[in-house]
């Protein structure tokens, strides 16, 4: 499930379930729909020639797939001794498997997709800001994230 | 179109794969001079196969024609005439022509109508020369039967629910009493054979009530069970039955005969014209219990050894057919008003079919004792697992021994377990190779050329996936051995070669790997002629020195092509690179060696598996990386004065005599950002090679380990990395990279190995 499927369905339903986790101080939040798992984060292979966003590599259960780093990919600075940080594996519209390295998950929200409030010209990687609880969360859009990382262009 | 229907449909194209094949095997025999009867009989048989096969789902246009075909071929089995070179080449035409109406049938594309027509010539001449006594009364009857041929099409429906509504009447004494005037009758009494052969009585009255309804008329039938013994007798493998069938009056005598074509040696069978009042058909005795009754009466003879209660075939089956269908729900089912209505209707049925059917499913099979292999070894590593479950729970030192050693013999057993699944997936690469016959009798017969292409080694097996990405390289190959390699008959004549040229076309197992060699004894390559090319069209500079191999390798660049004039076959210039890039995206590498005058070997040498790989573990700046064994010629230590350093900071090694760039592994894949270290005293390097040939050294940390790698895509949940071919997860569950060593040789050498050559040019000026 995907942003755009879901933004598509809210004029229907409104409501999406997302999950919210944070990155730095910034609370963020993607379709619970496109999770896969959430698994403790652990070594990685450096991959040659990875944007610097790119962790790198892991195993899951067979299936090869990289690690995005979010805070280096949203200008964060990373938080390399934080204990809580763990990997998000989500799943693109197009199947493209990917873990997203998050600070820490904090909770589920069902935000409604009409109060979002745009900040930013399309093709950027935040979709827009919603209010829950006087919280600011970004809604992260994974389709721009995923693109990306599949077809960034090789620097040798 | 019911699923059953296509899964049997499926089959039967599987089938008809397996009988073509056969066919192409029998008929290259003979044309090697062969002429047992039981290849003759072989050839026959497939060609039945496949015939009575179409016949069952109603494909006209492959029956007709293999029908054509083998009447033809019966004329060979019973000897009328001889294989001569001649009538093996029809029949290799007539096979091609076959193949492809199987697969027209099978939704490819339409075939050409006139080479059919063609091939129905040559074939319907053979027979007609053959038959010398009568050769105007053998082609005659090529053309009448075909046209009568009435295919039986058949419903494989489960449950028979076309039949439901049939009023079946055992009423015998009324209803054969008012048969219509100058009616048919045909009598027939199957014998045992008939339904050991897997044939039916029901076919031949579906056969009988099709020409019925082609004539709006109904048939009337009576079953004869006079030769019934009582249940207790009955032996549910003999033919006790017999059948008499009226069928109207405009039905001829000869589509009536055309039913019984394929059982006329199995069944007794009459078919007599005759009027209402001559020769009542006998009344069958009316104490004999009729079939239903048969089934009815089976409580009471329970307590004897009771037969089979299934009743036999020739029990079973009449209860369904006998009548005329009524106008069933299939669109083929409505009464024609001519045979050619019902074909039209029968083949838009097909067309139906085949327009539904889903995209083929692959499947394999797969000899028996290799799942059986399988299944006991998967039976040891239960118990292995078992045993090392147990041993886990011992503390004391010996059990910890035991642990150790029944680890290392599950080791053994998971290296057997994946060797046999690896048998599994095996192929021979015969179907690929046959299929090259065709191929270069389709080329040679363009070209004008006589070549003849022998096959070797076709029983070698390569994992399946090879086989099918063989096809489109080997094809290349064959026709450009055809169109360039092998001279004009003139020519070879000239050069005093036989007019016949000869291609070899083997694979071979060697060394972990298969290697396929094509051999043509034609005219070899012309290096100046490549090489003036080359210059023309700017690949090298006109001053190049090229060693022999460097010029053959030339004819791989893109867009290389000698041929004076491009044909229909080849000359356009692709073709080389593309068999190239496809054997080189399988892992393999191309070799090739030409002698002028004597002919060309080119040599294809691929992995046996595309998903295991024997790889050295080797680690450079912390990450441990795989390096396929296949491409390692050699492991060293450099010793500093062999190092010559470049002015551009890059490094060259001498190794024994032979200078290759150094390439610092670390560095150049950007996992370290030091460059590389002053002193290279006594690093560790590798000297790998790439498919052309060209070597360079790697610098890495250290060795590790060889072993046994499962190939995992990267790409399909990243991008492509420079340098790396794929990846694969370590006994740690960690990933580790696989190296693509062509592409870092290529970057360390230029593009291709012609640098040192211009120096060699440069020298020499």
């Amino acid at each position: 499930m995907t942003e755009q499927t879901e933004l598509k369905e809210a004029t229907d339903t409104k409501i999406v379930k997302m999950i919210v986790f944070a990155i730095g101080v910034q609370e963020y939040c993607i379709p619970i729909l496109s999770v896969r798992e959430i698994r403790g984060f652990e070594k990685t292979t450096t991959l040659p020639f990875a944007p610097p966003y790119v962790c790198g590599a892991i195993n899951l259960r067979g299936i090869i797939l990289t690690v995005v780093d979010l805070a280096v990919y949203l200008n964060v600075p990373p938080q390399t001794d934080n204990p809580r940080r763990v990997v998000v594996i989500v799943e693109s519209k197009n199947g493209v498997v990917c873990g997203l390295l998050v600070d820490r998950v904090i909770d589920m929200a069902d935000i409604n997709l009409n109060d979002v409030q745009a900040v930013s010209e399309d093709g950027s990687c935040l979709g827009g800001l919603v209010l829950v609880d006087n919280r600011m969360i970004g809604l992260l859009r994974l389709e721009t994230v995923v693109g990306q990382l599949v077809t960034d262009t090789i620097s040798e | 179109m019911s699923s059953d229907m296509d899964d049997i449909l499926q089959i039967f194209f599987q089938e008809c794969d397996e009988q073509l094949q056969e066919l192409e095997r029998g008929l290259s025999a003979l044309s090697d001079g062969e002429s047992e009867h039981e290849t003759v009989n072989a050839v026959f048989r497939a060609v039945h196969s496949i015939k009575g096969g179409a016949a069952s789902f109603g494909l006209d246009n492959l029956v007709r024609f293999a029908h054509v075909f083998e009447n033809s071929l019966d004329g060979l089995r019973s000897g009328r005439f001889a294989p001569t070179h001649d009538v093996v080449k029809v029949f290799l035409k007539a096979m091609d022509v076959l193949s492809d109406l199987v697969n027209e049938a099978r939704g490819g594309a339409t075939v050409d109508s006139a080479r059919v027509a063609e091939s129905h010539a040559e074939l319907a001449d053979i027979s007609g020369t053959g038959g010398n006594q009568n050769a105007s009364q053998a082609a005659t009857t090529e053309d009448v039967i075909p046209a009568d041929f009435s295919p039986v099409p058949m419903d494989f429906e489960p449950v028979p629910t076309d039949f439901e509504p049939v009023p079946f009447d055992f009423d015998f004494g009324e209803e054969e009493a008012t048969p219509a005037a100058a009616s048919l009758l045909v009598t027939f009494r199957p014998h045992d054979a008939l339904y050991e052969r897997g044939d039916d009585a029901r076919n031949i009255l579906i056969g009988l009530t099709d020409l019925a309804r082609e004539c709006d008329g109904e048939i009337q039938t009576t079953c004869d069970r006079s030769a019934l013994p009582p249940l207790t007798d009955l032996l549910p493998d003999k033919s006790y039955l017999s059948w008499q069938v009226v069928l109207p009056p405009a039905v001829s005598e000869d589509s009536a005969n055309a039913v019984f074509d394929w059982v006329s040696e199995d069944c007794d069978f009459s078919i007599v014209r005759e009027g209402a009042e001559a020769a009542a058909p006998q009344e069958p005795p009316a104490e004999q219990p009729e079939p239903a009754e048969v089934v009815a009466v089976m409580p009471p003879v329970e307590d004897h050894e009771a037969p089979p209660p299934a009743p036999a075939p020739s029990v079973a089956h009449p209860i369904q057919i006998l009548s005329p269908l009524p106008a069933p729900a299939t669109p083929d089912a409505h009464p024609g008003p001519s045979p050619a209505g019902s074909a039209a209707s029968s083949t838009a049925n097909g067309a139906a079919q085949t327009a539904a059917r889903k995209p083929e499913q692959a499947s394999i099979r797969v000899d028996l004792h290799r799942i059986d292999d399988l299944m006991d070894l998967v039976g040891e590593l239960v118990i292995a697992q078992a045993a090392i479950e147990s041993l886990s729970r011992r503390t004391d030192a010996a059990g910890q021994h035991e642990l150790v050693q029944s680890i290392s013999s599950m080791q053994s057993l998971t290296r057997d377990i994946q060797d046999a699944v690896m048998a599994v997936r095996a192929q021979p690469v015969r179907a690929v190779f046959q299929r090259m016959q065709r191929v270069v009798r389709e080329a040679s017969s363009m070209t004008h050329k006589d070549i003849v292409l022998t096959l070797e080694g076709e029983d070698t097996e390569v994992d399946r996936t090879l086989v099918e990405k063989l096809t489109d390289p080997l094809t290349h190959m064959l026709r450009n051995a055809v169109d360039h390699g092998i001279e004009s008959p003139e020519a070879r004549i000239a050069a005093g070669k036989p007019a016949e040229g000869h291609i070899v076309l083997s694979a071979e197992h060697r060394s972990g790997r298969i290697l396929i060699t094509i051999k043509d004894d034609g005219a070899g390559i012309n290096r100046q002629r490549v090489f003036e090319t080359a210059v023309k069209r700017g690949v090298i500079p006109a001053d190049a020195v090229l060693s022999d191999e460097e010029i053959n390798n030339l004819i791989f660049m893109p867009g290389f092509s000698t041929a004076a004039q491009v044909s229909n076959l080849s000359g356009r210039g692709v073709g080389m690179d593309v068999v190239k890039q496809a054997i080189q995206s399988l892992g393999g590498r191309i070799s090739i060696s030409s002698v002028p005058g004597k002919g060309t070997t080119f040599g294809f040498s691929l992995p046996l598996t595309l998903a295991i790989l024997d790889g050295m573990l080797i680690s450079a700046s912390g990450s441990t990386m795989v390096i396929p064994i296949s491409s390692v010629i050699e492991t060293m230590i450099v010793n500093q004065s062999d190092v010559y350093a470049l002015p551009d900071g890059s490094n060259v090694i001498s190794i024994r005599g032979d200078c290759m760039p150094l390439i610092p592994l670390a560095t150049v894949l950007k996992l370290s950002n030091s460059s590389t270290p002053d002193s290279l005293d006594a690093s560790v390097i590798l000297v790998v090679e790439n498919e052309s040939g060209a070597r360079a050294a790697l610098i890495v940390d250290e060795i590790r380990d060889q072993t046994q790698v499962v190939i995992k895509s990267i790409e399909s949940n990243y991008r492509q990395i420079f340098g790396v071919s794929a990846a694969t997860i370590l006994g740690d569950g960690s990933v580790s990279l696989i190296l693509d060593v062509s592409a870092l040789v290529a970057s360390a050498i230029g593009h291709i190995d012609i640098k040192p050559s211009n120096i060699r040019a440069e020298l020499a000026a």
